[in-house]
């Protein structure tokens, strides 16, 4: 198709009619629901995210009421209890961490210039199981059942079953099945980031959100599932009695804050990150300039991202630790304040550098700024151990951590919505009344939070349902409580801003004059994204490309047609963009939800100790899982199809060059950082106690865990040669290689289980041998999926769907087995080996 | 012989793997520094009875750090102009990424430095 | 280096103190009685200086960036800006800070001859052990006493969950975790009495769970302890039979007598405590028989059950009696 071919609007006409009709949602009151696109499901996940951030917040209100005045008795210590976790947990793991997620779904294909995100139905799944997981989770407290042991559930307070309820295993097991959606989305959007830009787009020239994004993505990657790994050990302890932190039988409750901090501190970056990402989009729009420091920013990502790894002692700063692990996290701490300092300083040289337009995001953005540098100075006090000794578990921190939030995460947010309300709605907010709420959330924030750093030194403990009047806080609390009424109200005008919304008239296209890629969408509203897919040579297109929008507008990029009758966009090179393939994408299915909503039963059903129910739950999600990936890795009609300009891509690529080989490897990656938790475990109990196996036990001895190693290092290599003779031709060669590599693979479950069977382990006995079951469960139950995948792949290569040169099946199977042979060897080498040499 | 090293680096290529090599020396040093003192004050009680190890181990990764940030820094300024470099061409693309590792060396080197500091004060496992 | 430690930390507590008139005097870090804790408020004071300081000059900044002329900072400038105020200066000023904090960490330095006090946490109280340099046990519970002037050595115990200890006239917090012991040494350097209280959520009652800490002259400590060490005078007061028929002895001790349980809090010599239920009720025969009737209503969650089949005579007398045991 030449250039000139676009100049002719009669086929610009039919192309866009194509495109409509392939983009079209799906229509009905039931069907819609069934719709995949970003421009859905980013909308449903942020409207979902706000709702639970509005519900949490009511539940703050009442706590402030209750501890307004001293000695209150407005609401029960039980119910208070309830409230403060909940409230915590749902701002955490119900707003923060998928509003983050919820609103790239929204704004990362447009800021790339694709037509969708690469997996648009994982994003469905995800907020279905989102859905479902903070429904759960957030009932539970109209039945009095809610959570009561705080967001950080130490045990043995929440694992004794004597001391806590069904609440804490509806948080355990709610929040992981909403912890498995956000690994999923982190999935879904490093590979959107690497894989899905528009040709041209560099990392150079990359928008700094994306970079973000990546940098997040990665984050949650390796910092939820450690936090996977805690909620296994804390349910089996809770629901078979596997003593991991039962003092008296060996377990340590120390591992626990170990395991959930290595979480928790990189999640407070995994929601201050995103927020920034934010402002470094909306600043060089109302700096009207390139943003400065662009390297710079990188850097700070990329830093912030390593160091927040290093910090998660120091919340432990009091559990007695020797003081030179302390220290270690301390400096740490201190490390992690300069990237932070980089970045505010970019953004303050960009503003100086640039002519400044004082619009009501930007009014948000410096005024969440200036919270938020009140919240990093107090957090470098809290870095200083012996400070941090006193402040530790007062409302010090409680002032410190909403100082963080709400000025790095929050209003941030806040000054997003004002700013993107247009891109996704077409339509403007209020200015008015965007700054009247600016400044009453301003002054309820600061009349909040700063009375808060006293009352936390004058002897305030967090986590008080009540206190003593001779301790003299009343005025600091009844200040905090007014202030969070403030806060509240300021919230309430912003709500009803967003609900006049749809009575008011359409906005002008890109209303800021921003020049970055996703100011390209239309107040109309089109479901297909771009209009073509463009060339990108600068970091902000719109501004510095000459006629930019009307070359997008006019097909004259990439793609401007579906002549095929399929959705589709571009997968490109990961360092500089260059065009590799076609990705078909798919259409609306219920298939994502009808999973989720499997899956959910499986955690749901687990809650209420309904096992065969959700181990019924577990095989149908197995079933959907299957059925979903039989529809994918499809063998196009033909090799190849033209773009444009004389470019020809191919419709199938495997290996490393499509997005589903880079799925599987950060989904393993995810899986191997979990199993990395759980080895952790082993390791910690070898040093906390003096003999490992403890006197009188013996272990699984040499012989099994061998075995069980020798069959699974033969099913990787069966799986392996069965790629390699696939790839030569010899298809019957390959079917029976991977039928061997099943069989081997089957085989290493029993000889795995052998070991600590036949040495008559019993788990709930002592810490030692519950390891020694979690390790071996974990690994066979991984050579039992590694079956599963071989079948899978010998299933598509009999049914016609793979082929010799169509092998992304066999590739990814093969990818699975790679990480399966590490995971075998450390496990056997661990449990086997490890005793005859410590 | 400086100039032939030179001509090597030249040739090495800066990735998106490279830019991680300076905060993965942090990162691999602070974790060596806090299990070495964990399990040596878990099993023994006595944290520095070989200071040596624990200096060695800093100056390795200060090494690594160094030589990463060097790396960058003449690939940083090939052919040579100033940040930023926003130019849609394969030197502009590694030119940032070099100069983007080279600000992550910088901050490593302050990683490594501060995690060394405690050492300097606190020698036992109290 | 101590000393002058100490010099310092009085100032903080001087303007601290001057900042917050009118505040409690007895559970705050601006009431220190502590070696460790004037340590601790002298760091602050340094803290929150600096950090008003470049709280100031940040928005300083921000407002001259909002209004500076367009282009009044050049793209070098700029960079210059934001590796000089952005990198360079925090990684200077933390260094300092890191440095300067780190000997605060060490803890003091403890004596065979030091007094040891164990203290265990329980859902919701106290379980305190003196343990003079002779080797014996004193056993009491809900209110700490310490010599000033000498150095004491708390070491903390989890009983049943994680409770934490935190006296912050005295010295920062330390976590009792089942399964574990932490020391905690610490010294006072005035009399008074003070109050301490459980900041690791720990359960229902984890906003009742406090104690208080006296703070006495060295010489008259030793005579307290000693004291402390005989068991309670032989009572024939009514309410000591009731005590024992109704099996109160079951859960508490009181030496000398057939009450030898140690689930609950030792009552030996339980009148000269001024508040009861771990620091929430004042210790006088209206509370205890108030907790005595309906302990889940004054501490919920706590494991004392009711007696409702109790008369109400009988119950009386035995608070009565409790407030004979001197």
């Amino acid at each position: 198709m030449s250039l000139h071919a676009q100049d002719d609007p009669e086929l610009r006409r039919a192309q866009e009619e194509r495109l409509r009709t392939v983009w079209a949602p799906p229509k009905g009151w039931l069907r819609r629901w069934s719709d995949t696109n970003n421009n859905a499901v980013g909308p449903w996940y942020t409207s979902t995210a706000f709702v639970f951030m509005l519900f949490a917040g009511v539940l703050a209100l009442i706590i402030r009421a209750q501890l307004a005045v001293p000695e209150n008795d407005l609401v029960s210590a039980n119910t208070f209890n309830q409230l403060f976790t909940l409230h915590g947990s749902a701002m955490m793991f119900l707003f923060a961490v998928p509003m983050f997620e919820a609103v790239s779904i929204i704004l990362l294909p447009q800021l790339l210039g694709a037509r969708d995100l690469p997996f648009p139905r994982l994003s469905a799944f995800g907020y279905w199981s989102f859905l479902i997981g903070g429904v759960f989770v957030l009932g539970s407290i109209f039945f009095n059942a809610a959570p009561d042991g705080g967001w950080f559930m130490y045990p043995p307070l929440t694992t004794r079953t004597d001391l806590s309820g069904l609440g804490a295993d509806i948080w355990m097991l709610g929040l992981s099945f909403i912890e498995v959606s956000s690994v999923a989305a982190a999935v879904e959007l490093i590979v959107g980031v690497l894989k899905c830009r528009p040709p041209g787009m560099r990392l150079n020239l990359m928008p700094l959100y994306a970079w973000y994004i990546l940098v997040v993505a990665v984050m949650i990657l390796f910092a939820f599932p450690p936090l996977i790994a805690g909620d296994l050990l804390f349910e089996m302890e809770r629901l078979l009695g596997w003593p991991f932190f039962d003092a008296a039988r060996g377990g340590d409750p120390l591992l626990w804050q170990h395991l959930f901090w290595i979480f928790g501190h990189p999640e407070v970056y995994v929601i201050f990150l995103p927020s920034i990402a934010l402002f470094a989009m909306l600043i060089p729009t109302f700096a009207q300039r390139h943003l400065l420091g662009y390297p710079y920013i990188v850097l700070a990502a990329v830093g912030t991202a390593f160091l927040s790894f290093g910090l998660w002692v120091h919340h432990m700063f009091a559990t007695g630790l020797p003081k030179i692990s302390l220290a270690f996290f301390s400096a740490a701490s201190q490390a992690v304040v300069i990237p932070t300092g980089i970045q505010i300083f970019a953004f303050i040289a960009t503003l100086a550098a640039g002519r400044v337009i004082f619009s009501t995001p930007l009014l948000y953005a410096t005024g969440s700024l200036a919270i938020f540098v009140i919240g990093g100075l107090t957090g470098v006090m809290v870095a200083i151990v012996p400070f941090d000794w006193q402040a530790h578990d007062t409302y010090f921190v409680v002032a410190h951590l909403h100082y963080v939030l709400i000025g790095g995460t929050l209003m941030p947010l806040f000054a997003g919505l004002y700013y993107y309300w247009p891109l996704v709605t077409g339509k403007q907010l209020s200015d008015r009344i965007g700054r009247t709420a600016f400044w009453i959330l301003f002054v309820g924030a600061n009349l909040a939070f700063f009375p808060m750093h006293l009352s936390g030194l004058m002897g305030m403990p967090r986590r008080v349902f009540t206190y003593p009047a001779e301790l003299g806080l009343q005025g600091l609390n009844m200040a905090s409580t007014i202030g969070a009424f403030l806060f509240a109200f300021g919230v309430l005008l912003i709500v009803i801003d967003l609900l006049r919304s749809p009575w008011r008239p359409l906005g002008p296209r890109n209303p800021w004059n921003a020049g970055t890629l996703e100011w390209l969408a239309t107040p109309s509203g089109e479901q297909w994204g771009v209009r073509s897919i463009p060339l990108i040579e600068t970091r902000y297109p719109i501004w510095d490309q000459p006629d930019f929008v009307r070359k997008v507008d006019e097909g004259r990029f990439f793609l401007p047609d579906a002549e095929e009758g399929r959705r589709e966009s571009l997968i490109t090179s990961v360092l500089d963009a260059k065009p590799v393939a076609v990705l078909r994408l798919p259409t609306p299915s219920f298939v994502p939800m009808a999973t989720a909503a499997a899956l959910g039963g499986v955690f749901i059903l687990t809650t209420y100790h309904l096992y065969w129910l959700a181990l019924a739950a577990a095989v149908l999600t197995l079933a959907l899982v299957l059925a979903w990936l039989w529809q994918t890795a499809e063998i196009p009609e033909k090799p190849c199809k033209p773009i444009g300009h004389g470019i020809d891509l191919p419709l199938y690529v495997a290996g490393p060059l499509a997005p589903g080989w880079w799925a599987m490897f950060i989904t393993m990656m995810a899986d191997a950082t979990a199993f990395s938790g759980l080895v952790f475990g082993y390791y910690f109990f070898w040093t906390v106690h003096p003999s490992f196996p403890p006197p009188g036990m013996t272990g699984p001895g040499v012989f099994w865990p061998m075995i069980a190693l020798a069959l699974m290092v033969l099913g990787w290599a069966a799986t392996l040669a069965a790629r390699e003779t696939n790839r030569r031709g010899a298809v019957t060669a390959a079917r029976l290689l991977l039928a061997a590599g099943a069989l081997a693979g089957l085989a290493a479950i029993p000889a795995g289980l052998a070991g600590p069977w036949l040495s008559h382990l019993d788990p709930t006995l002592h810490s030692y041998p519950a390891i020694v079951w979690t390790l071996t469960g974990w690994t066979v139950a991984h050579a039992g999926v590694g079956v599963v995948g071989q079948l899978y792949a010998l299933a598509r290569s009999l049914a016609g769907l793979a082929t010799p040169t169509h092998d992304a099946d066999i590739r990814n199977v093969t990818l699975y087995q790679h990480f399966l042979l590490f995971t075998a060897l450390v496990t056997w080498a661990t449990l086997g080996l490890f005793p005859e040499v410590a | 012989m400086i100039g032939r090293l030179h001509q090597r680096f030249r040739a090495l290529r800066v990735t998106l793997w490279t830019l991680i090599v300076p905060p993965t020396g942090w990162a691999a040093h602070f974790l060596f520094s806090y299990l070495w003192a964990a399990v040596r004050c878990a099993k023994t009680g006595r944290y520095v009875d070989a200071p040596a190890i624990f200096w060695g181990g800093t100056a390795a990764a200060l090494l690594v750090i160094l030589a990463s940030g060097w790396i960058a820094w003449v690939q940083a300024r090939t052919p040579g102009d100033h940040p930023p470099h926003e130019a849609g061409t394969d030197s502009d693309r590694l030119r940032f990424l070099a100069y983007a590792t080279l600000l992550l060396a910088g901050l490593s080197v302050i990683g490594v430095v501060f995690t060394a500091l405690p050492v300097l004060f606190l020698r036992d496992c109290r | 280096m101590r000393a002058g430690t100490s010099r310092r930390g009085r100032l903080a507590i001087v303007l601290g103190t001057m900042a917050l008139g009118g505040c409690n005097h007895h559970q705050s870090v601006f009431a220190a009685f502590g070696e460790e804790a004037a340590g601790i408020n002298y760091i602050t004071l340094v803290m929150v200086a600096g950090g008003m300081i470049v709280a100031a000059g940040v928005a300083g900044l921000m407002i001259w960036a909002v209004r500076a002329r367009p282009g009044a900072l050049s793209l070098r400038g700029g960079e210059r800006l934001i590796l000089i105020a952005g990198g360079l200066i925090p990684a200077l000023v933390l260094a300092a800070l890191l440095v300067f904090s780190l000997p605060y960490m060490r803890p003091r330095g403890v004596a065979p001859a030091d007094l040891r006090i164990d203290v265990t946490g329980e859902q919701f109280w106290w379980r305190v052990a003196y343990r003079p340099s002779d080797g014996t046990a004193v056993v009491s519970a809900n209110e700490i006493r310490i010599p000033v002037g000498r150095t004491v050595l708390f070491r903390l115990a989890g009983g049943d969950v994680v409770h934490s200890f935190w006296i912050p006239g005295l010295a920062g917090k330390m976590d009792m975790i089942p399964g574990r012991t932490n020391d905690l040494p610490v010294r006072a350097t005035r009399a008074g009495r003070f109050r301490g209280q459980c900041t690791e959520f720990c359960g229902l009652s984890h906003a009742l769970m406090a104690f208080d800490v006296v703070a006495m002259p060295a010489e008259a400590f030793d005579r307290w302890l000693a004291a402390q060490r005989r068991p309670a005078v032989a009572s024939a007061d009514p309410g000591a039979a009731l005590f024992l028929r109704h099996g109160c002895g079951g859960c508490h001790a009181i030496r000398g007598t057939a009450a030898t349980g140690t689930i609950g809090p030792d009552f030996t010599h339980l009148a000269q405590r001024a508040t009861i239920g771990a620091g929430t009720l004042p210790n006088n025969e209206a509370a205890r028989l108030r907790f005595l009737r309906e302990p889940a209503a004054v501490k919920p969650g706590a494991r004392m059950p009711a007696y409702p089949q109790l008369p109400e005579t009988e119950a009386r007398a035995i608070a009565r009696y409790l407030g004979t045991l001197q």
